[in-house]
């Protein structure tokens, strides 16, 4: 997954700055769409299955995954006209600026369902009256049990950014420097996120084969 | 061992890692040639962080929703992208806010697009002005504000003389 940039060398290195010709993949879709909303579509079958896997895995309910992930769209297509793509040479050829903000509204709708799953206790009472059913359906249960294994259940219980730069890393398959723009954290930051929550989880696992 | 040391240790370890799974996800899970710079990578690899990377990646699918879902979206979506374009249309001003799904504490598109880290998040529920429509939050508050207005004004000498007989029976 080396990506490199690349440049227009037409001009000297000296007279100017390089220019960057080709970063966003999405570039050409996202003109659309700002043309004729209608277009977003494109974007929005594209990034789906990204975009609610990552609810999925985040909040770990297939009814909210779904709100979230109608939520961020919905919001990404009537703020289009505010997206501005910032697209660095170390983002690389092929890197999606447009990805990164729509991952970003993402990490913001669901934060949001968070907290408000937090604060609302009649929720709570409602998800323990949707477990009792579940538990009263061995399919269900198998299902669930078959879908989280074991290191997956190991993420689950990271804390926040850490959880969320590996669901990114591994599901979403997004570059270091694109999860850092949806955290909005360095680089840096990010590569040691993911380096202390797979050494979390690599304890886990030891510790659950024993 | 100082502090920057440890910290400077811990950052390549990171750096090592992230190398590794620059391989490993863009080769699958094919180990990498023993003489090559990933190979390489991997002998410098804790082999805990190793094994739990190999698992995550096997073990990480994908899932899509169901393709009812994906067809209600697309639907939802096309008859908002056909309300903007008659928005546009008519040159009109403001964001288009769409109404329906359920409340779950922010609305405002700010809140919404914020890009820094999440703990620096406001975690606040805002009066919001759309469009030039006030949301019910500062519609009660703006109907407060109406309501002290209503019964503190001067008003006409009329006006005066009831609210002063009205006080007159209430005594």
């Amino acid at each position: 997954m080396a990506r490199r940039a690349i440049w227009n060398t037409d001009q000297p290195e000296e007279a100017s700055p390089p220019r960057i010709t080709h970063l966003d993949r999405d570039r050409a879709l996202v003109a659309a769409a700002r043309i004729d909303p209608a277009r977003f579509e494109a974007l929005y079958r594209k990034y789906l299955a990204q975009v609610y896997s990552y609810a999925y895995y985040e909040l770990g309910d297939h009814h909210d995954a779904e709100d979230a992930t109608e939520r961020t769209f919905v919001a990404a297509l009537t703020s289009l006209h505010r997206f501005v793509e910032r697209a660095r040479p170390e983002d690389g050829q092929g890197a999606s600026t447009f990805r990164v903000w729509l991952f970003r509204i993402a990490r913001n709708v669901v934060a949001d369902r968070q907290r408000a799953r937090y604060r609302r206790p009649e929720e709570q009472l409602e998800t323990a009256a949707a477990l009792a059913d579940g538990a009263a359906d061995p399919a269900a249960q198998v299902a669930r049990r078959d879908e989280a294994s074991a290191a997956w259940r190991a993420i689950e219980r990271l804390p926040g950014d850490r959880r969320r730069a590996i669901i990114l890393r591994f599901v979403d398959e997004m570059s270091t420097s694109e999860i850092a723009g949806v955290l909005g954290r360095s680089e840096g930051a990010v590569r040691v996120l993911i380096h202390r929550a797979l050494r979390s989880v690599a304890r886990d696992l030891d510790e659950g084969s024993r | 061992m100082t502090a920057g040391a440890t910290r400077d240790g811990g950052e390549i370890e990171a750096l090592v890692t992230d190398r590794y799974l620059e391989s490993l996800l863009a080769l699958g899970l094919e180990a990498p040639p023993r003489n090559s710079t990933a190979g390489s990578i991997v002998d410098r690899l804790q082999p805990q962080v190793r094994l739990a990377s190999e698992r995550l990646a096997r073990e990480a699918p994908r899932y899509h929703p169901s393709f009812r879902f994906e067809e209600r979206v697309a639907l939802r979506l096309a008859e908002i992208a056909a309300s903007m374009r008659v928005r546009e249309a008519a040159g009109a001003e403001g964001t288009v806010v769409p109404i329906g799904l359920p409340h779950d504490g922010t609305a405002d598109p700010d809140d919404l697009l914020f890009d820094g880290p999440l703990d620096d998040r406001p975690d606040r529920v805002r009066p919001l002005l759309i469009g030039g429509a006030l949301t019910s939050a500062a519609l009660s508050l703006a109907g407060a504000a109406f309501a002290v207005w209503w019964r503190t004004r001067p008003g006409t000498p009329m006006a005066r003389a009831v609210r002063a007989v009205g006080r007159g029976r209430l005594a």
